[in-house]
């Protein structure tokens, strides 16, 4: 049961399948489906072929990675410039932790208890948080080989409880909503977007094999698909009052005849989404963790988990109640941020790499 | 200490430590030799003594020499001795030890006899279909059973003995040749470096063994059938007979083996995979179901069938005590009457279950203590839960805690928890072996025989979730 490498390819390809789909379904359908209207799917296609084009030069860097990311990165970059690199994507995981984390913490309040609780309530997340982030990445390899059949059927289960209150000619006429409300929609999700640079964090962690690329590039495509279902059976279920079903995972479902007969019988495809979630919001402040202990050489293991759980811990507990203006602001002010890091950052990092590798072979 | 070739001087230190009563000096002569015979009186088999060492010892004229008279003896388990300390252990494991003057070793005589247990079907482990022959607490009967079953001579013992007081005799059993020799190497070594005064059950060993000493979770398996060992060292584990124990220990251990029972490789491939689907929905619904009960009756009613939630409203309607409290305390009366029935005399114990299971129930109910949605689910849980005994308490213990988590924070701290207990489970390892594979790691090749139950012929390849040396089991047939 020894292996070399922490991951192995399936478990990247499950990473990609349990976590690219659920991030994306809790309160960001109504704020699409707000701005690009029946057109919401196409502006989540555009951030999704956005994340696809960047995921190619990441796969090719991955190929030819002999050694991991942030050796890589040193060695095409240089070390000073790697640890100015290194920070920028420090500063962008703790943004892209932020919104995820308060949708989710809102979500609970909202609608798994009937009185909003206390942060009290909320509290074991970051304590769990902690947990992931102290171990390996072997562990989160193992994680993601139950997560993903846990994502899929349960996003399965609220599909099929759901396709049968959707009017799928609510979508149509595609593009009636014009091309700057589209572009408009993807801009303002790119924050729940941009999940290749955690695949860019892999380089080298795992094995490449024969079929590597087409292996992780389908299992993208898959998730991509799971998105998009979900963002076209939302707005064919609610059409022009889409906007105000703030969280479509529990309103998705809720009209079908089995929940009168049965209770809240979509509470099970929800409840394996939202335990899917949970591990996917530690995903930023796992790699969070490893670059502090990079920047800041840290050797005690338990230091930079304590940190990066910490900062969100304070920002949740201090922002929570601003949480709207908080969205607002990463959305209007960090998106392009997120763009260049996200996808014009890696690319080029990507591509940089290939080049030393070549240059490498040609010194022999 | 060496024995000296003076039998006086043997038989003087020899008395001095030896001096309980129903150990036996007793004096003879060998030809002209004066010869000392010691043995406990009660685990050697008298006759045998008198046909296969006393009369011919007696028949020896003149002086004999050592090879002679190492010859002279019928007995097919003897072997010499030099030390003091040698003779004492071999006195104490049953053997009797013959001393003649002017010889420096002693001769030791393997004759023990002592009363044991019949061979029966094991009460944790009953099958319809299959044998039903179980380990009894003698260890070479236990072996004889294991040979019998195999019949290679890969079928390697190798014997131990741990404890001051109790020398309890110890075989560590595995097939050479599939068996990982490291892993053997390991676990010898543990056993070799256990110091305790004794070893009474297997219990004891495998808590040594395991390499996370406070785990809730088990980390050593067990098993009281011959063909379900014969089945597990043949996949490569390792296996360990303690005498006086009818319980063998295995390692390394997976969690999917005790959803694994004898009956689902005698049964269908099809019946198996259901019963084992049953299984894995049981002690789910055993851990979690008063969990969410209370949670869905404290927070989440919306989560409950509008005529089922009225039903709950009009049962709970002056119950005194809170949800929490009353899945609580009902749950603890469960486990007290679980404890007590174990422990009383099996007469006894019927009258409980009948008081405590339907005269203690019912009255509560009909009395407003507590109601009967609760009852029913305590019941439920603790019948689902005895679909899986061998995990009955770890999960006995993760049911009560799931409740107070869930009884005082809800649906979203329970879902954390298991969250917890996921993170746990995967970075489990025991002997290098993930407790919780195939599942995750994901091993495609053992899913076989995992939840779903193969057909034979599929299981041509030993699980790759255990390291073992020779891979396959079943040959490829072109």
């Amino acid at each position: 049961m020894t292996n070399k490498y922490p991951l192995n390819t399936r478990q990247v390809c499950f990473f990609i399948i349990a976590f690219l789909p659920i991030t994306k379904i809790f309160s960001l359908p109504s704020l699409i489906a707000n701005i690009s209207r029946e057109d919401m799917w196409l502006s989540i296609l555009i951030s999704l072929v956005l994340d696809f084009i960047t995921l190619i030069p990441i796969i090719i860097a991955c190929k030819n990675a002999r050694k991991g990311f942030i050796e890589l990165l040193e060695d095409t970059v240089g070390k000073k410039i790697s640890k100015l690199i290194l920070f920028l994507y420090l500063i962008y995981f703790i943004f892209k932790a932020i919104i995820p984390i308060n949708e989710q913490k809102d979500y609970v309040d909202y609608t798994l208890y009937t009185l909003r609780p206390s942060y009290a309530y909320f509290l074991p997340f970051f304590v769990l948080a902690f947990y992931i982030c102290f171990k390996r990445l072997q562990v989160l390899g193992r994680i993601s080989d139950i997560l993903w059949i846990v994502s899929i059927n349960g996003l399965i289960t609220l599909f099929v409880l759901s396709i049968s209150n959707a009017d799928f000619s609510a979508i149509l006429p595609i593009g009636a909503s014009g091309i700057s409300k589209i572009l408009s929609g993807t801009y303002n999700a790119l924050s729940w977007f941009g999940d290749s640079v955690f695949i860019m964090f892999f380089i080298g962690e795992f094995k490449f094999e024969k079929r590597s690329t087409i292996k992780i590039l389908l299992s993208f495509l898959l998730g991509a698909l799971f998105v998009l279902l979900f963002m076209i059976i939302f707005y064919s279920i609610f059409t022009s009052i889409a906007f105000r079903q703030r969280f479509a995972l529990t309103e998705i479902s809720k009209y079908t005849t089995v929940i009168s007969n049965l209770g809240r019988f979509d509470y099970i495809g929800i409840i394996m989404v939202l335990f899917s979630n949970v591990f996917a919001l530690c995903l930023p402040m796992y790699f969070c963790s490893k670059i502090i202990d990079h920047l800041f050489n840290i050797k005690k293991q338990w230091i930079s988990p304590t940190i990066s759980v910490c900062i969100q811990l304070i920002i949740m507990l201090t922002l929570s109640e601003y949480f709207v203006s908080v969205q607002n602001f990463i959305i209007n002010y960090v998106g392009v941020y997120f763009i260049f890091l996200a996808n014009v950052l890696p690319i080029i990092i990507s591509l940089l790499s290939l080049k030393e590798k070549t240059y490498e072979i040609e010194k022999g | 200490m060496q024995l000296y070739n003076s039998l006086s001087k043997n038989q003087q230190i020899l008395k001095q430590k030896l001096t309980s009563d129903d150990i036996t000096f007793l004096e003879l002569k060998i030809g002209d030799l004066n010869a000392l015979l010691i043995f406990v009186n009660d685990l050697v088999n008298k006759d045998m003594l008198g046909q296969l060492i006393l009369r011919p010892a007696t028949s020896i004229k003149g002086n004999p020499d050592s090879d002679r008279l190492f010859d002279v003896f019928l007995n097919p388990e003897k072997s010499k001795v030099s030390t003091i300390e040698k003779t004492i252990e071999d006195i104490m494991m049953g053997n009797a030890l013959l001393l003649i003057d002017n010889f420096n070793f002693a001769l030791s005589f393997g004759l023990k006899h002592f009363e044991k247990r019949a061979i029966t079907e094991p009460p944790t482990s009953t099958v319809i279909k299959g044998p039903r022959e179980g380990f009894v607490e003698s260890l070479p009967v236990n072996i004889s059973m294991m040979r019998r079953k195999l019949k290679s001579p890969d079928l390697i013992f190798e014997n131990l003995s741990i404890g001051r007081y109790s020398a309890t005799p110890i075989a560590l059993c595995y097939i050479n040749g599939i068996a990982d020799k490291k892993l053997v190497k390991q676990i010898k070594s543990k056993l070799q470096n256990i110091d305790i005064d004794a070893v009474l059950d297997s219990s004891y060993i495998s808590k040594f063994i395991c390499e996370h000493k406070f785990s809730l979770f088990k980390q050593v398996g067990n098993t009281e059938k011959p063909d379900i060992l014969a089945g597990k060292i043949l996949e490569g584990r390792i296996a360990i007979f303690v005498d006086g124990s009818p319980i063998a220990l295995t390692v390394p251990y997976l969690l999917i083996e005790d959803f694994q029972s004898a009956s689902d490789y005698y049964n269908s491939s099809y019946s198996a995979t259901l019963a084992r689907y049953i299984r894995i929905i049981s002690v789910t619904l055993a851990l979690f179901l008063p969990a969410l009960f209370v949670s869905a009756e404290l927070f989440h009613l919306q989560l409950i069938p509008l005529s089922f939630l009225l039903t709950i409203v009009n049962s709970i309607k002056g119950i005194p005590l809170s949800p929490s409290y009353e899945m609580f305390f009902t749950l603890l009366i469960f486990e007290i009457l679980n404890e007590a029935s174990v422990r009383m005399p099996k007469y006894v114990g019927m009258v409980v279950s009948i008081v405590g299971g339907l005269v203690l129930g019912e009255t509560a109910v009909n009395a407003g203590i507590i109601s009967a949605p609760t009852l029913m689910i305590v019941a439920l849980s603790g019948i689902c839960l005895y679909t899986v005994p061998e995990l009955e308490q770890t999960f006995s213990i993760l049911r009560i805690l799931f409740l107070l988590i869930g009884g005082t924070m809800g649906l979203y701290a329970i879902l954390m928890s298991v969250a917890f207990l996921t993170v746990y489970l995967v970075s489990f390892e025991n002997y290098q072996t993930p407790i919780l594979a195939p599942f995750s790691p994901l091993i495609k090749s053992d899913m076989k025989d995992g939840i779903y139950k193969g057909f034979i012929h599929e299981l041509d390849m030993r699980p790759q979730s255990i390291n073992n040396l020779n891979k396959r089991r079943i040959k490829k047939v072109k």
